[in-house]
């Protein structure tokens, strides 16, 4: 790999161990992949933040940066962690409340904006063609494919090396031929909700290895269910971009065709359970503006069983621009919580057994992550759940 | 018992001398090593309950969570952890853990031609892995 004289100097250490421990792994992984220099990032996001995924291991590595003088040198934002500011801070033990706030703090003192959102696009939206290097992997299949942006899916520590040097390996989706489709996915059913889309997603993410997909047969898909479709994707594979359309019709692809018995597989295939929950949860990915003003508009002069939780995720950014929709969502009974979600926290220990939610990607994860039963439904059969008196019928 | 040296790619520079642990399955260090004593933790490996403390951990590729690059930082820091890692793949979990963690790792070995409690010296910065020879 070819480095310039500064980045010679930080691999030598000359700017202490932070910097040259953070680009002795950008320089090493970029050997790997085969990338021939180092390219300056926009902006970084970094994954790991979640007191419940990083544990204790993970507070000596970041004391140890922050004590070597690791400084962001590009904005750097923060993935969710294990709490929100007010209520599950009361719900676990004080223990894991302060190895979470040390861990943030440990990141705020390297110059590391605490945003705590999967969704850092909607406080900062990149440019087109803006090379990043972002962790969390929703994130970065929607900043490639829905924003144009461009960005390798990073692991925690990558993403956290490339904040602290502001610069990343120039291989993979940064370079525009590993941008080009060499798949076909001809879509031959109309995908009705968000759910259908983050279950395609899902369904595709185990085909598609390491291919970059183009969608044909996609009929004006909302900004809201292409995040479902990334999301999932994501999940179930390795994609990190996908395209919306075909640009020529003269393309001759590998071609997988997506029939409705598809979706309807994928879509129960993730539900293990019939039983009523009693959590249901919106935001996964963070709920955009718009997602939380759907859930209010469903919300409306109605009222959350009293033995069912509803939680709306979202961040403390668009949670601050929603705020009559939080009224009402509170008034119906329901939590909007920032800062967190359920797969980075414990549930189980709130006695929560059976999760409903709308989010492919929850419904993919939680019953390892969370051991939990899951039922995956759309938005509007999700609040029903939540509202409804008396059994299910 | 004669020496034989096994070539394949440094990855992690420094050079170490030590007793080989080795396993055929793929490992997560989130999860599948305790990250408080060290012992291998992951259901259904062939290592379950053995520790890798001190020991040129052998295996064939790492797999999980990128969190578990610090769970390998955490162990070697604390001394619980492997003093060098030899890989057939490497996968950057692993890679990331040992370049942190500050010990030698090869890969492009053949893990087979290595027999756990062999003698191996391991060389990051020349990709060579000695097996037997002189204790």
């Amino acid at each position: 790999m070819h480095l310039t004289r500064e980045e010679e100097k930080m691999l030598d250490g000359e700017y202490g161990w932070a910097n040259q421990v953070s680009m002795k792994i950008l320089v090493r992984l970029g050997e790997l992949f085969g990338a021939t220099r180092l390219i300056p990032v926009q902006s970084a996001h970094l994954s790991g933040v979640s007191y419940k995924h990083m544990g204790d291991a993970s507070i000596d590595f970041l004391k140890a940066l922050a004590e070597g003088n690791g400084k962001a040198q590009t904005l750097s934002t923060l993935n969710p962690s294990s709490f929100d500011p007010t209520y599950l801070t009361k719900c676990y033990p004080s223990e894991h409340l302060e190895k979470q706030s040390r861990i943030i703090d440990l990141y705020k003192h390297m110059g590391i904006n605490p945003t705590l959102t999967c969704t850092p696009y909607y406080l900062r939206k990149p440019k087109r063609g803006q090379h990043l290097a972002w962790a969390e992997s929703s994130a970065v299949i929607y900043a490639n494919s829905v924003l144009g942006a461009w960005t390798n899916r990073e692991g925690s520590p990558s993403a956290l090396a490339a904040a602290l040097v502001g610069k990343t390996p120039d291989y993979g989706v940064h370079q525009a031929s590993n941008r080009q489709p060499n798949v076909l996915v001809k879509v031959e059913t109309s995908l009705k909700n968000e759910t259908e889309y983050g279950a395609l997603g899902i369904h595709l993410g185990k085909l598609l290895r390491d291919k970059v997909p183009v969608f044909s047969g996609l009929k004006n898909p909302s900004d809201d269910n292409l995040k479902q479709l990334g999301a999932g994707m994501a999940s179930s594979g390795m994609t990190a971009l996908f395209h919306q359309r075909a640009r020529s019709k003269k393309e001759t692809l590998e071609t997988i065709s997506i029939e409705t018995k598809d979706i309807k597989e994928a879509a129960s295939g993730l539900c293990t359970t019939a039983e009523t929950p009693n959590l249901v949860f919106i935001g996964c990915p963070h709920c955009s503006l718009n997602e939380v003003k759907g859930v209010a508009s469903l919300l409306e002069n109605k009222k959350v069983r009293g033995d069912i939780e509803l939680w709306v995720c979202t961040s403390r950014y668009v949670r601050e621009r929603a705020k009559n929709y939080v009224n009402i969502i509170q008034r119906a009974g329901g939590r909007v919580l920032c800062d967190t979600c359920v797969l980075v926290t414990w549930i189980k220990d709130l006695d929560v057994y059976s999760l409903m939610t709308n989010s492919a990607k929850t419904a993919f994860y939680a019953p390892t992550l969370n051991e939990v039963d899951i039922t995956l439904a759309p938005l509007k059969k999700c609040i029903e759940a939540a509202c409804q008196n008396g059994e299910r019928t | 018992m004669k020496m034989k040296v096994l070539k394949g790619r440094g990855v992690a520079s420094g050079r170490c001398r030590g007793t080989a642990l080795v396993s055929n399955k793929p490992l997560s260090f989130l999860g599948g090593v305790d990250y408080t004593s060290g012992v291998i933790i992951e259901k259904g490996h062939d290592l379950m309950g053995v520790s890798v403390k001190g020991k040129v951990l052998c295996f064939p590729y790492g797999h999980g969570s990128t969190v578990g690059s610090y769970v390998l930082y955490s162990l070697v820091k604390k001394g619980l952890g492997p003093i060098a890692i030899v890989n057939q793949v490497a996968d950057s979990v692993v890679v990331v853990g040992a370049i942190i963690a500050e010990i030698p790792m090869v890969d492009q070995i053949d893990i087979k031609q290595i027999k756990t409690g062999d003698e191996v010296e391991v060389d990051g910065t020349q990709g060579t892995v000695k097996v037997g020879g002189q204790k």
